[in-house]
């Protein structure tokens, strides 16, 4: 590189190369391809330098913008909330008794608690927000379409288990109205059909005590986040297969290199950051008051992604075991929307598609919004 | 078919090496402090707290500030109690808040009472309802004189 | 021999029982024969029942200590014999348990009081007794008869919670009360304060009617001193009302009697005190007396705006708990101002604003300060704001570098 002769240091080669001899390192770096952070898969036969050469210069399309960034945005809040959240975990007790008052501890009196608590807060509602959209993205580019059908599958999954982890880890706080609103949510969740009663049992059953917050607890950092883990890593392997977009796209947009692309991904984290941070800082969380089992505060709604099947369960003319099934139907069909949704890509198809996504979307707008009001009573 | 003419792209004049390298370490140099940053925070946080029983045992001063018989208040949050002096060697804390509607007491050393003001409640050192409307004794917290100070646990 | 005697009398007592009264008599045996009651249970057999419960039964008295009588014997005529004093007068119940219950001698191993019989006889009871009404309550009618339990025992009509429904027995019966010119205060109690704290906290130091009435020389306070019984326990009002205007007949009108308590608070149905009387009660009596209603204008104007801070100050306490920041200092200081609020609601009966004024002043001052101080904080807390733009100033700069970063590799390219 500089010339001929002249070598780096080897004491700064050294140690690596030390490594290399004993284990291998292209291997270990590997694991981080599977989970993401390189889609490309790395041949571990050659030199860990080598290997971060060529992924360096690896061509890739332009992904870290737009709509596309979704998915990359998922990841890197998935991983903030790890952080925050083992962190939090250092000081949560999770029994009835302390869970409130060892977050408040939290986010009191240690130094900093206030700034984590607002942030793994925070990051939970972008990280659902962004999850859904994702779904709604796939949805609208027609992104489900063979051979692309798995992709779809583990999106809803990831949005299935986001939610849930968003469930769990409201009851945590231990606080009146996120106590109530578990309950309230614990309500719909019993209502519906076949589905309902087996999730009940695994979460816990009906009333929300000690056991109940063991549960969610052990739930919401462990079980939940290996399946995350798990369909976040099956999602890759998938891109591997099929692509990471449509190659007429990547034609038109262009490819860049894959170190550009760690570039870009770290600006998105960045800006990810600081939005996080703003919002901790302007909007924080406020709390309320511990939970009392015995007496219910006003005003106390289910999480807001379940108010609309709590609308349509509670408050509709119809019997609550036919809107259940009608909810569990529709849950199917959307999990299973590549297989009943086949045929040609034509324009005017695709645009009679998005038309009734965006129709079934109001729908559910309209009942979500429907449900919050009914609760203001 | 005519071959274009193929034009010499002109890339822009590389800054001398030193300047680069200059640049390159301080950008990397700031973007450190991001890690900084993190560490600080997180380091922080993660301090753990002696706070935890060291917050409930409340030092009341000097047992050699109290004469015998004296009884002081001791404002402590939501508990303040009151610290009396019996004699040389024993001393005893009594919550300061009366038992009827939680007005402050107030303590009489002639007669060894603390008096709620609000109502004329009484209550004797051992807590115990003397006269008035408050239906339950007062409570005590356990004390202990290490090397000449009071702690009391609340 | 001798078993077989007695065993031949009991049948001819029991053949003679039969054929006397033509029922068959029950079959009589050692059991029959009780210590307290003897044979007298085979005929009365709710009155024994009764009477096997009482206080009574285990000193030694028996059926034949009141009524007389024999009451080893079946045969009525016998057991009904001379010295038998059967059903005693309502007129000379009293007299009759005073025999005992007024002997100190007797009395005394017991620690029992033997002024129960001196008190009865000045009391309202004793003196209509004594004018001829023989429905005026003596003894048994609070005590009852047989079943006679000591006062602290919760069965007992005259435990501290039984009170009120035993003399409501009578002074609760409407009919009763009114031919005797008498309000039913009974049901007018049931809805005061202090029967919520008897009965519905189950507090026994709660006034029941013997607290304010007395239990044997039962009467009612008399004008002019009926401040003394509720002083009784309300140690310090009563001590702010001596001390004050109201006291002692001041009012200067001839014929006008001073206010006492129950000229404000009720007698029997008495509720807890509301402060927003202190605007409204000086008017039911000084209603053109400019100087004295200012005087209560000035009292209660007092208490509002320190009430006013102190709960401006609970309200902010209750803001800072939300977010959270640590505000134990400051619920203690809340406690202190509520405190200082109370005092003052007492010290209300001296109807003296500079005595009032002492305490709401201090309250309002605490109020005032803790305003003050946690208004301090949030605004500290609104500062990181002024942070978050110099973050942001940061995190530009930051893409800033990285975009330069990424278009040298673009570059490179």
């Amino acid at each position: 590189m500089n010339g001929p002769g002249r070598q780096d240091p080897p004491a700064r080669q050294g140690w690596v190369d030390w490594l290399e001899q004993r284990v291998n390192l292209s291997e270990i770096f590997s694991f981080l391809t599977h989970f993401g952070l390189v889609y490309t898969p790395v041949d571990t036969r050659k030199p860990v330098r080598e290997v971060l050469h060529d992924v360096a210069a690896e061509p890739v399309p332009r992904y870290a913008h737009g709509a596309r960034a979704l998915g990359l945005l998922a990841a890197i809040l998935f991983g903030l909330q790890i952080v925050t959240g083992v962190l939090l975990a250092y000081y949560y007790r999770p029994t009835p008794e302390a869970a409130f008052e060892s977050t408040r501890t939290i986010v009191r009196d240690l130094p900093g608690g206030w700034f984590i608590h607002q942030m793994h807060a925070w990051g939970s509602w972008l990280l659902v927000a962004v999850i859904v959209l994702r779904l709604l993205r796939l949805f609208w580019e027609g992104l489900y379409r063979a051979p692309r059908e798995v992709l779809w599958w583990c999106a809803v999954a990831m949005t299935w288990v986001v939610i849930q982890s968003d469930f769990t880890g409201r009851l945590l706080t231990w606080d009146s109205h996120t106590y109530w609103g578990t309950v309230r949510g614990l309500e719909v969740v019993w209502a519906i059909p076949i589905a309902g009663p087996v999730l009940a049992f695994l979460l816990g059953g009906r009333t929300v005590n000690e056991d109940v917050l063991i549960r969610f607890y052990v739930l919401h950092l462990m079980v939940l986040p290996v399946f995350y883990a798990g369909f976040l890593y099956l999602t890759f392997a998938t891109l591997r297969r099929v692509g990471l977009s449509r190659p007429e796209a990547a034609r038109d947009q262009g490819t860049i290199h894959y170190r550009e692309h760690v570039y870009s991904m770290t600006m998105l984290t960045v800006g990810l950051f600081a939005v996080l941070v703003t919002l901790a800082t302007l909007l924080p969380f406020r709390f309320h008051a511990a939970a009392d089992p015995y007496a219910t505060p006003g005003g106390v709604r289910p999480p807001w992604y379940m108010l609309a099947p709590y609308a349509l369960l509670q408050h509709l003319p119809v019997p609550a075991w036919l809107s259940g099934l009608g909810l569990l139907a529709a849950a199917i069909a959307v999990l299973l929307l590549p297989l009943w949704l086949r045929g040609d890509d034509t324009p005017g198809r695709r645009r009679r598609l998005r038309l009734a996504g965006v129709a079934v979307l109001a729908v559910w707008l309209a009942l979500s919004v429907l449900g919050a009001l009914l609760e203001r009573r | 078919m005519p071959i274009p003419e193929e034009r010499p792209i002109r890339l822009p004049a590389p800054a001398p090496p030193d300047r680069r390298r200059f640049l390159t370490v301080l950008s990397q140099a700031f973007l450190a402090l991001w890690g900084l940053g993190a560490a600080a925070v997180v380091g922080a946080y993660l301090k753990a707290p002696e706070k935890r029983d060291a917050e409930r045992t409340v030092n009341a001063g000097l047992l050699a500030d109290y004469r015998v018989g004296e009884g002081r208040l001791v404002r402590h949050g939501i508990t303040p109690f009151y610290v009396v002096r019996l004699d040389a060697t024993r001393v005893l804390a009594l919550s300061a808040v009366c038992t009827h509607v939680r007005c402050i007491l107030g303590y009489d050393p002639a007669r060894r009472t603390l008096v709620c003001p609000c109502h004329d409640g009484r209550f004797d050192l051992s807590g115990n309802v003397l006269s008035g409307p408050p239906s339950r004794p007062l409570p005590g917290y356990p004390v202990s004189v290490r090397a000449g100070e009071i702690f009391v646990q609340v | 021999m001798r078993t077989a005697l007695a065993l031949l009398f009991l049948a001819a007592t029991a053949a003679t029982a039969r054929a006397q009264t033509g029922t068959p008599a029950p079959p009589a045996g050692p059991a029959a024969v009780a210590a307290a009651s003897g044979r007298c249970g085979v005929c009365h057999p709710a009155e024994r029942v009764q009477f096997e419960k009482s206080r009574h039964v285990p000193e030694g008295v028996r059926c034949v200590s009141c009524h007389g009588g024999d009451d080893h014997s079946l045969d009525t005529a016998i057991a009904h014999g001379p010295g038998y004093r059967g059903r005693p007068a309502r007129r000379d119940i009293p007299k009759l348990c005073a025999s005992c219950h007024a002997d100190e001698a007797q009395m005394r191993p017991y620690g029992l009081p033997v002024d129960q019989y001196a008190l009865y006889q000045i009391s309202g009871h004793g003196r209509r007794l004594a004018h001829g009404d023989d429905q005026a309550a003596v003894c048994s009618d609070c005590h009852g008869a047989h079943e006679i339990l000591a006062p602290r025992d919760p069965a007992s009509s005259t435990y501290a919670l039984n009170v009120p429904q035993t003399c409501g027995r009578c002074h609760g019966n409407t009919a009763l009360m009114r031919v005797r010119g008498r309000a039913d205060v009974v049901r007018t109690y049931q809805s005061s304060v202090h029967a919520r704290a008897l009965t519905g906290k189950g507090n026994l130091r709660a006034p029941t009617c013997v607290s304010c009435h007395g239990a044997h020389g039962a009467a009612p306070p008399a004008l002019g001193s009926a401040d003394k019984v509720c002083g009784q326990c309300h140690t310090v009002e009563r001590r702010y009302y001596a001390a004050g205007g109201h006291a002692g007949g001041s009012s200067g009108r001839p014929g006008d009697p001073h206010p006492e308590c129950v000229t404000c608070h009720e007698a029997h149905g008495v509720q807890p005190a509301r402060p927003e009387r202190l605007g409204t009660s000086c008017v039911m009596c000084h209603e053109g007396d400019s100087h004295r209603l200012d005087l209560g204008r000035r009292i209660w104007n007092g208490y509002r705006t320190a009430t006013g801070e102190a709960d401006k100050a609970a309200a902010l306490v209750a803001k800072a708990d939300a977010i959270p920041i640590p505000t134990e200092d400051y619920h203690a200081r809340i406690e202190e101002a509520h405190t200082y609020l109370r005092e003052a609601l007492s010290a209300a009966h001296s109807v003296q604003p500079e005595v009032v004024a002492g305490f709401t002043t201090r309250a309002r001052a605490v109020g005032e300060e803790v305003q003050k101080e946690l208004q301090g904080k949030l605004a500290n807390l609104r500062q990181h704001r002024y942070v978050l733009i110099a973050f942001w100033f940061y995190v530009l700069l930051t893409l800033f570098v990285l975009k330069r970063f990424r278009d040298q590799a673009t570059r490179n390219r």
